[in-house]
């Protein structure tokens, strides 16, 4: 590599970190969430090995025998030899003595009735809640409820116990806590009515807000260009301001002026229409809000790009255009559409792209509602992996729903290049040539 | 060998060598989910437990220092949850949670959170005076991983003026609650009086039922009220009952098809919301034991008792029960690397469930005891709104199921609610697709009827 190269390299290092702690390494883990079943139960990291009846009970009629079933569930704590051998040797002779003369052989339930029995010791009293614990757990014969760290030491205390040995793989696996692989994700989002309805709403909103991003902020280009420097700089930051604007703000303005206490109900009742809450009273409403929440962030941006590259344009051809006598639309049609070609592929590639995966400004002004009406992917995504008041938020299949939207943006993306003809776009100029 | 078997035997054989004491410095972090101002205690009573517990150490002869730091100001229940669990795993989750009984079933199956019973004797002062249902709520396979923080129900409530401008007397008003109780007064007299308040003029439009305008623990008590089951007690499998499913999503279409409840009444504002509520401008409404303080507080409701009657959630018709959600907050021991802060953390959450120290939680936030001793604490027993609630609604009070998939069940059937009652989808169809949904993500863990 010549010094050239590496100046090169270097230069582009901070970006190259960007890329791939922004975008790489989240494709990377989005692909790999996406083909598990990891959810706040499993956890991230791996799991451990645990039976218990909600466990017992998830594990289908055919795989263990009801004597296994049987086995695991009737255990309990028992004081025999062995159970008292332990206790002689870890707190006193004496204890397991008195222990074995007033609760000999007997059999419990529950913990709480073998720490009751060992409240019964009067010589030897254990007087202390932890170590009366401890001892009692010397004659636990029952595995569950007990977390083994290692498939090997879950594989030593079932053998300790009398299931027979044929059931011992399938409890395993069943018993593993942490997250596997699995495809059923991908199946269970084909499977669904729901998907469906969120793929057609986001098609719905990026279709309807990209027209509008693009629209307006051509609109609002070209009518500030024609405007004096002073007025159109003015008219530019006040559209300026959504962008600017913290999101949580931006939406609450919209809210109090949608309330059906807010601005636009209290103005229509003036006209004699019933107060309604204007932006969730229909599905139709919600999109006309939302639509326009987003819409009047992105036009800003496209606002400015625009007015930019409007301005590189020669002014000679500006005025050269006014001496053959064009007028205002025919300036507009033939001299500054084409070459906002560039800008305008920009836009819309980059906001077809940012609108897929966008859903704040959803998710604060109707969350999707009314109705689930306006749950586009990205949120419904966030909803299943983040957002779950019963507490078991599922990763796996949110990373799923995400993982398409990566897929389809990859594809929008190549598309985009090739219809707009990227490479042409920037060629050099002729007169380089 | 085990984890907790190991931990055990060390701690045992510590104890039984009498290492001397040196002093001992702990920092102990709460985190509290869904807390405010008024429920300061959650975290106040840790550190009063902390004072209690180095004391017991110092007579003991023990240093034990305890530094109690809390967190409560989290955006919502969302940010909390996600921040726990991202704690846990990073391996710096706070010692003790203050969040929902929902949240046991998932975080123990994960191994984020250490059972209490293995710190705590339940025979002993002040656990063995905890209401045991509330206990059970904190359980899951039998096994105690928490203790109540506290407790509440969902009630129904009642505009008396209105209820009196539509022609109830006031010995009527009072015995609402009983008709309520006995099935007597049910869901479809809540559609005609909040029908009549409404064609009356009395309350406007949309004005005649309020619900609750967002998503939450209340909406199974409208399943239950037609005679919906959440979880079999023989299988421990989640239950859809589709008869009783689609009679409760009827109830909200045919609620807004008659001018009672708005269409778009979800996602109002909640102050706007609270505001309503507080100063009678609906006629009917349900909500929780906690609202006596909104309402009487910053809402400026001067006279609670004068104004609004309460009672359970009437049933649906002839084949559901009146009933109401009790939702308590547990206080979980996170699980630690070091056993020791385990068992601190564990002692101070039993020595914050004392009678009087739970007691100035109950009043201070509105929400009702945990310990059947709290009626004999002045401050407690003197609260009308706590013994009365108590009264009228724990008893009947039913909690959702511990179960891993009953976020899945219950974000669904909100799902269908919502579909049906913006005029989305029928009833019917709603049941359908949530059927559909649940079968699909469910499997074998769902009972359909």
């Amino acid at each position: 590599m010549n010094r050239r190269t590496a100046l090169g390299f270097g230069f582009l290092a901070p970006a190259l970190l960007v890329v791939i702690l922004f975008f790489l390494a989240p494709v990377v883990l989005t692909v790999f969430f996406a083909f598990t079943n990891m959810s706040t139960s499993t956890g991230i990291r791996g799991g451990e090995y645990l039976l218990n009846q909600s466990i017992l009970r998830s594990i289908p009629e055919d795989a263990i025998s009801t004597e296994t079933r049987n086995t695991l569930e009737n255990a309990g704590y028992q004081v025999n030899d062995q159970g008292l051998a332990k206790l002689a040797e870890t707190v006193s002779p004496a204890t397991a003595d008195e222990l074995r003369s007033l609760h000999g052989g007997a059999r419990f339930d529950s913990r709480r009735d073998m720490e009751r029995a060992l409240k019964d010791l009067r010589e030897n009293r254990i007087r202390s809640t932890r170590d009366r614990k401890a001892a009692a757990d010397l004659f636990n014969t029952s595995i569950l409820n007990t977390r083994y760290n290692t498939e090997d030491a879950f594989r030593a205390a079932l053998a300790g116990t009398n299931v027979p040995v044929g059931d011992h793989d399938a409890l395993t696996s069943f018993a593993y806590t942490g997250w596997s692989w699995t495809t059923e994700n991908m199946k269970l989002l084909f499977s669904l009515d729901s998907s469906y309805r969120y793929a057609a709403n986001t098609a719905l909103y990026v279709a309807l807000t990209l027209a509008f991003n693009v629209g307006f902020g051509l609109f609002l280009a070209i009518s500030t260009f024609y405007l004096p420097p002073v007025l159109a700089s003015t008219f530019r930051t006040i559209w300026f301001l959504p962008r600017i604007l913290p999101p949580v703000l931006y939406v609450l303005m919209w809210k109090w002026f949608t309330w059906d206490t807010g601005f636009l109900a209290t103005m229509t009742g003036y006209l004699g229409i019933a107060p309604r809450n204007w932006m969730l009273d229909t599905a139709t409403n919600a999109w006309v809000f939302v639509v326009l929440i987003n819409g009047c962030v992105g036009a800003s941006l496209g606002m400015i790009l625009f007015s930019s590259a409007i301005k590189a344009i020669p002014t000679s051809m500006l005025y050269a255009s006014e001496v053959d006598g064009a007028s205002r639309w025919q300036q507009v049609r033939y001299i500054i559409l084409p070459q906002l070609r560039w800008p305008i592929l920009f836009t819309t590639s980059y906001q077809t792209l940012s609108l897929l995966t966008s859903f704040e400004y959803i998710l604060l002004s109707t969350e999707g509602g009314p109705g689930r009406a306006t749950e586009v992917w990205a949120l419904a995504a966030y909803h299943t992996a983040l957002s779950n008041y019963g507490g078991n938020l599922q990763y796996g299949l949110g990373a799923a729903y995400a993982l398409i939207l990566v897929v389809i943006g990859i594809i929008a993306s190549l598309l985009y290049l090739r219809f707009f003809n990227f490479k042409e776009l920037v060629s050099k100029p002729r007169i380089e040539q | 060998m085990t984890k907790k078997f190991t931990g055990a035997l060390a701690a045992l054989m510590m104890s039984v060598a009498a290492v001397p004491a040196v002093a001992e410095d702990v920092t102990i972090t709460v985190w509290a989910g869904g807390s405010n101002d008024s429920d300061a205690y959650r975290i106040d009573a840790i550190a009063m437990a902390a004072d209690m517990l180095e004391r017991e150490a110092a007579i003991r002869g023990e240093d034990l220092n305890i530094t109690v730091e809390g967190k409560r100001d989290f955006g919502g229940w969302e940010e909390f949850k996600q921040g726990v669990t991202l704690a846990a795993e990073a391996g710096t989750a706070p010692n003790i949670v203050v969040t929902s009984h929902l949240d046991i079933a998932p975080w123990s199956q994960a191994g984020y959170i250490v059972p209490v019973e293995d710190y705590l004797d339940f025979d002993a002062w002040p656990l063995n005076d905890i209401y045991p249902n509330l206990l059970e709520i904190a359980a899951y396979n039998d096994v105690q991983w928490g203790l109540p923080q506290d407790a509440e129900s969902r009630p129904f409530f009642f505009w008396k003026d209105t209820m009196r401008a539509i022609g109830y007397s006031d010995e009527e008003i009072a015995a609402l609650p009983g008709r309520v109780a006995s099935g007597d007064y049910t869901l479809q007299n809540v559609l005609e009086d909040g029908k009549k308040a409404v064609d009356m003029g009395i309350v406007e439009k949309g004005y005649g039922f309020y619900p609750r305008p967002s998503n939450g623990p209340d909406w199974g008590q409208f399943y239950q009220s037609f005679g919906g089951v959440l979880q079999d007690p023989e299988t421990g499998k989640l239950v859809l009952d589709k008869a009783a499913m689609q009679a409760f999503y009827q109830f909200f279409a045919d609620a807004v098809e008659a001018g009672l409840t708005r269409k778009n009444h979800i996602g109002t504002d909640w102050g706007q919301w609270y505001s309503e509520v507080a100063n009678g401008k609906a006629a009917l409404w349900h909500g929780g034991t906690w609202h006596y303080g909104r309402y009487t507080k910053k809402e400026g409701n001067q006279d609670f008792f004068g104004t609004i009657e309460f009672s359970l959630i009437p049933a649906g018709g002839e084949n559901g029960r009146p009933n109401t959600i009790t939702h308590p907050l547990v206080y979980l021991v996170t699980d630690q690397a070091n056993d020791d802060h385990e068992e601190i953390a564990a002692q101070l959450i039993k020595i914050a469930s004392e009678p009087r120290l739970n007691s100035l939680h109950a009043i201070k936030s509105a929400h009702l005891g945990i310990s059947a001793q709290q009626s004999n604490i002045e401050l407690y027993a003197d609260d009308r709104w706590a013994s009365e609630a108590t009264e009228r609604l724990l008893g009947e009070a039913n909690a959702q199921p511990n179960h891993l998939s009953y976020g899945v069940f219950s974000e669904a059937m909100w799902s269908g609610l919502e579909a049906t009652w913006t005029g989305v989808k029928s009833a019917e169809d709603a049941v359908a697709e949530l059927e559909a949904e649940l079968t699909a993500k469910l499997g074998d863990e769902l009972i359909i009827r």
